[in-house]
């Protein structure tokens, strides 16, 4: 249910997003629905392959498209339980998404356009400064709590401790840097600047058309939607088994983020490169704050 | 309750690490005093009486009010521009900032066991005075060393609040005047060598060594 929920809803959420920001801007701006016309547009297309890439950019949308599709299928959503779910699947989502983005980097410097290499050696430099942010905020609550299962760790959470709603406002901020550089979006990267020297991500999708762009704009959107996911089942107990209220506070939270989201990409302008690196160690050092206070207070 | 302002200002000394612009330093200094007065508000939540309100109300109306406005007035002033300069880099600065932050974390545990003392506001008021000191070190502008020691006495407030025993009313009163009137010498002072050189830099006041 979660599962079909993340597949169906995930371009609705970045055209609820899209259209906020016009709405901030003071302009009307596309129909919500409008991911889902140029997901159909992409879908029909001719793929076309460009002379000098192999096979590894053949395969790559498809790796892409299934790891970000597994890591999708580990998360509860809420108010229901996940599809796969063992101990350690925390690390297995993380590494799902390392490999999504470890295949993109390399199918960016197979097709042998020099501004796609550029835009892989940006992604791979500041993928590293990324992890960290992860594993110092949900593995933060895996240590503490002594589980390794994303759904048992969220399970875990209770919300009338007056600890857990800071550690949760703590995290909450690191999760934020974390969608925002994970995704691409506004402060990190500017994916509508169509300026090869000004992107990151949309970089390394220029020589694709097609079925594979279709590939890898369906799992971006998806890829969005799973770090909304990972904020909002913090306040899944909130609703207290009661399955009306909890799809009820699941939409707030939604659209409360999605508000946020646009609200940052509006006043925000995108940060120089070399000033990156230091607003995501800001993310982590969030993180290692709250491992901190949190061994010392228990 | 205590705790969650603690850590807010933890989180705003982070974010006083990241940043390079000045009117963020001062919105910082804004924000922690705010916090501070919460913090004091809560304290006198079982007891309330006209008494404990002195103090948060002053320290609201110097901290919050008349010295960023005083600083914001000074920048203004003297035309300073808007970005802090660092004779470090930023990232190197904050990796500095939370290492001493997880040392300090730890030394106040184990002290923790021999004094009396909250974990969490002690330690994060200790990070503060250390990272006030940090600004002064590795700042180059001398507004921002002033800033810099404005953090350092909002750590030593904080630090007073984490102590078990109480400190007299007159005494915290006697320190914010202190604050107030440190910072109003530091801008004349400031406003002076402004007409004595033309930058607001201390690399320029190596020259006035003999």
């Amino acid at each position: 249910m979660g599962f079909i929920m993340i597949l169906v809803l995930s371009p609705l959420f970045s055209g609820i997003v899209n259209k906020q920001k016009n709405f901030f801007t003071g302009r009307i701006g596309a129909p919500v629905l409008q991911p889902y016309y140029e997901l159909f547009k992409l879908f029909k297309k001719e793929t076309l392959h460009a002379k000098t890439a192999s096979f590894i950019s053949r395969i790559t949308p498809l790796v892409h498209f299934t790891a970000i599709l597994s890591a999708a299928a580990v998360l509860p959503v809420g108010f229901s339980a996940p599809l796969i779910s063992f101990e350690g699947d925390i690390i297995l989502f993380a590494y799902l998404l390392s490999l999504s983005r470890f295949f993109q980097i390399l199918a960016a410097m197979d097709i042998g356009s020099s501004f796609e290499g550029m835009g892989a050696s940006r992604e791979a430099s500041f993928a590293v400064f990324v992890e960290p942010i992860f594993f110092f905020t949900l593995g933060s609550i895996a240590f503490i709590t002594g589980l390794t299962s994303i759904s048992s760790i969220y399970d875990s959470i209770v919300l009338n401790n007056i600890s857990y709603l800071v550690f949760i406002f703590v995290c909450s901020i690191s999760f934020f840097i974390l969608a925002v550089t994970e995704c691409s979006r506004m402060p990190v990267d500017d994916p509508n600047t169509h300026l090869e020297l000004t992107m990151i991500h949309e970089v390394m999708i220029l020589d694709n058309s097609g079925f594979d762009l279709f590939l890898y704009h369906y799992s971006s959107s998806i890829k969005l939607f799973i770090f909304v996911i990972l904020e909002t089942s913090f306040f899944g107990s909130l609703g207290g088994g009661n399955r009306v209220l909890e799809i009820g506070i699941f939409i707030l939270i939604v659209f409360f983020l999605s508000t946020a989201l646009a609200f940052v990409e509006t006043v925000t302008a995108r940060f120089k490169m070399k000033n990156i690196p230091q607003y995501l160690l800001f993310a982590t050092a969030i993180g290692v704050l709250n491992l901190l206070i949190f061994t010392f207070t228990q | 309750m205590f705790n969650l302002f603690s850590i807010l200002f933890c989180l705003s000394l982070l974010y006083l690490s990241v940043t390079s612009r000045l009117n963020a330093y001062i919105s910082v200094l804004r924000i922690q005093g705010i916090l501070l007065t919460l913090l004091l508000l809560f304290h006198s939540i079982g007891h309330f009486s006209v008494l404990t309100l002195i103090l948060p109300l002053t320290l609201f109306t110097i901290k919050v009010i008349l010295v960023p406005r005083y600083i914001k007035k000074i920048i203004f002033d003297l035309e300073i521009k808007r970005t802090i300069e660092s004779s470090m880099r930023q990232f190197s600065f904050l990796l500095l900032v939370l290492f001493s932050m997880a040392v300090i974390f730890f030394v106040s545990n184990s002290l923790s066991k021999s004094v009396k003392i909250d974990i969490i506001p002690f330690a994060s008021g200790f990070s503060s005075v250390v990272i006030g000191l940090f600004v002064i070190m590795l700042r180059k502008k001398l507004i921002v060393h002033v800033i810099g020691f404005l953090v350092m006495e909002n750590g030593i407030f904080l630090f007073g609040s984490a102590l078990s025993f109480k400190i007299p009313l007159m005494i915290e009163l006697g320190a914010l005047l202190d604050v107030f009137v440190v910072v109003f010498l530091m801008g004349i002072a400031l406003n002076k060598i402004s007409s004595t050189f033309s930058g607001f830099d201390i690399t320029e006041l190596r020259r006035l060594k003999d």
